[in-house]
């Protein structure tokens, strides 16, 4: 569902990512960890076509981003690092639009747009401006519009940005929930988030993937060597010559 | 999963600009920047019928060139500057639809917001007609090359918008842009630029050919109607508008790199 291979991405010299491969199947949901600047977001942005690998190939559902970025974003649903949203539209009009954009016609628009209000509770707020919702809204909001077009690839920045634990909790659920079928990959600088809802974990540090396991495996090695997975974490990224002391 | 359809370029393009047009009221910025270019327009021409008594719409057109060096800067800057500054660009460009598309469709959300002000200037074709008896030909001529020099200025400005992430430098290039591409045809302009390079004509040669004023006086104050000399300018214009809005696209596609 999700092919990377040897992908590249440099900014102004600075490696942002550097020989990234991996691959994830359908109904499986992964977590990208890593601290800031670790190149996390440069990915998922790849991966959505947003930005377009120096080398390397990625694939969507069988379909190469830069040869059809098209045919790639119609399987793929996206949220962005800061969830972007067309603040003056009130919430219907706005998933309305972003459903029209997927090429659905009304009765469908209609269909999902009431599927993702039930789900995502967000029938209270559907006449609601966007920029008048809270923040756990407004995550809502953005990840219905990535679910609008019934994506077979989902893409999460950083989706409990701003999320209280309940909504964190709620989330969660939500994923597992969808999860079948679709291949899922969110970002999150938090360990215990990445570990508590991912099947598997992929560890990017200064543009490199330093580690790609099931959770359950890396769990074991941690308990195995006396260490909580935290530290088992931050042993990885030191092996690698990475730092971890603030400063 | 569910099977995946494509909106069409145009059912896109239409949908974008409904979206942009709408979205355009959202704030009172569009009303007061229209509402004043049509208060400057009509105080023109009326000024013209009162002041000077003669009933003819030359001053508005006349001062319309320098309006639009503000206005459409003003307009063409919400093209795409506000996307990158909210980033919204990263939601547009990753919809599968294509860029052309969206871009076309904001632009003509402007291109909707400058008709108004045309419209808003109409009053003054129906007080002419009941004050006696202007030459309508002329006057829809002078409104098409209105309409022709506003979408080129607009596309100039939407495809600065697309450069700048700040409102404010996209304004400036597009105004400055607009002031040179009018002024080089400018009988003066040309007469100095002619001087400073004696025996060039550079500055003649600019203003048949690089200048938007010359398309637009042409349509503005042509002696007669016939259909060549109304095209050809209106050609030219239209030109410099799919020029500077693949240009916009190009830059819009660019943020992608």
């Amino acid at each position: 569902m999700i092919r990377v291979e040897g992908v590249h991405k440099s900014y102004a010299g600075t490696h942002a990512v550097a020989g990234v491969s991996f691959t994830i199947q359908p109904g499986e949901i992964v977590g990208f960890l890593g601290p800031n600047g670790a190149g996390k977001s440069t990915l998922l942005r790849m991966l959505s076509t947003y930005l377009e690998p120096d080398a390397g190939r990625i694939e969507i559902a069988g379909i190469d981003t830069v040869r059809d970025p098209l045919g790639a974003r119609a399987r793929l649903g996206y949220l962005p690092e800061h969830n972007p949203l067309f603040e003056g539209m009130r919430v219907r009009e706005c998933l309305e639009f972003l459903a029209h954009m997927r090429g659905l016609n009304r009765e469908e628009r209609e269909q999902r747009l009431g599927l993702a209000a039930e789900q995502l509770g967000l029938a209270a707020v559907l006449q609601k401006r966007v920029r008048e919702c809270s923040k756990g809204y407004r995550q809502r909001i953005g990840l219905a519009g990535a679910l609008l077009g019934d994506p077979a690839v989902l893409l999460l920045d950083e989706p409990t940005h701003g999320l209280d634990p309940l909504q964190v909790l709620a989330l969660r659920e939500f994923l597992h929930g969808i999860s079948p079928g679709r291949a899922i990959l969110f970002s999150s600088h938090i360990l215990a988030e990445v570990a508590a809802i991912s099947s598997r974990v992929l560890l990017l540090h200064q543009g490199r993937l330093l580690l790609d396991e099931p959770t359950a495996t890396l769990e074991q090695r941690a308990r195995a060597e006396g260490i909580n997975l935290e530290q088992h974490i931050v042993r990885v990224i030191e092996r690698a010559g990475g730092s971890t002391r603030l400063g | 999963m569910a099977e995946h359809k494509r909106l069409p370029f145009v059912q896109t393009a239409w949908a974008v600009c409904a979206r942009e047009w709408n979205a355009a009221f959202d704030s009172a910025l569009a009303w007061l920047t229209i509402a004043l270019a049509v208060l400057a327009l009509n105080a023109t021409a009326l000024n013209e019928f009162f002041l000077a008594g003669r009933l003819e719409l030359r001053a508005l057109f006349e001062t319309l060139p320098m309006v639009l060096v503000v206005l459409a800067p003003a307009l063409g800057m919400r093209l795409w500057s506000e996307d990158l500054r909210q980033r919204t660009a990263e939601l547009w460009l990753t919809l599968p639809v294509r860029t052309g598309a969206i871009v076309l469709g904001k632009y003509l959300a402007l291109l909707g917001l400058y008709t108004l002000v045309l419209v808003g200037t109409l009053p003054l074709v129906i007080l002419l007609c009941q004050l006696g008896d202007p030459p309508l030909l002329a006057i829809a001529r002078g409104y098409l090359g209105a309409l022709a020099l506003g979408a080129a200025l607009l596309a100039i400005a939407g495809f600065f918008s697309t450069l700048h992430a700040e409102a404010l430098s996209a304004f400036v290039s597009a105004a400055f842009t607009a002031f040179v591409l009018l002024a080089l045809g400018d009988a003066r302009v040309m007469a100095i630029l002619d001087g400073l390079l004696p025996g060039s004509g550079l500055g003649s040669l600019l203003g048949e050919r690089v200048a938007l004023l010359g398309a637009y006086q042409e349509l503005v104050y042509a002696p007669s109607f016939d259909w060549i000399s109304t095209l050809l300018p209106v050609l030219r214009l239209l030109l410099v508008t799919l020029l500077f809005l693949w240009g916009a696209q190009r830059g819009a596609a660019r943020n992608r790199a």
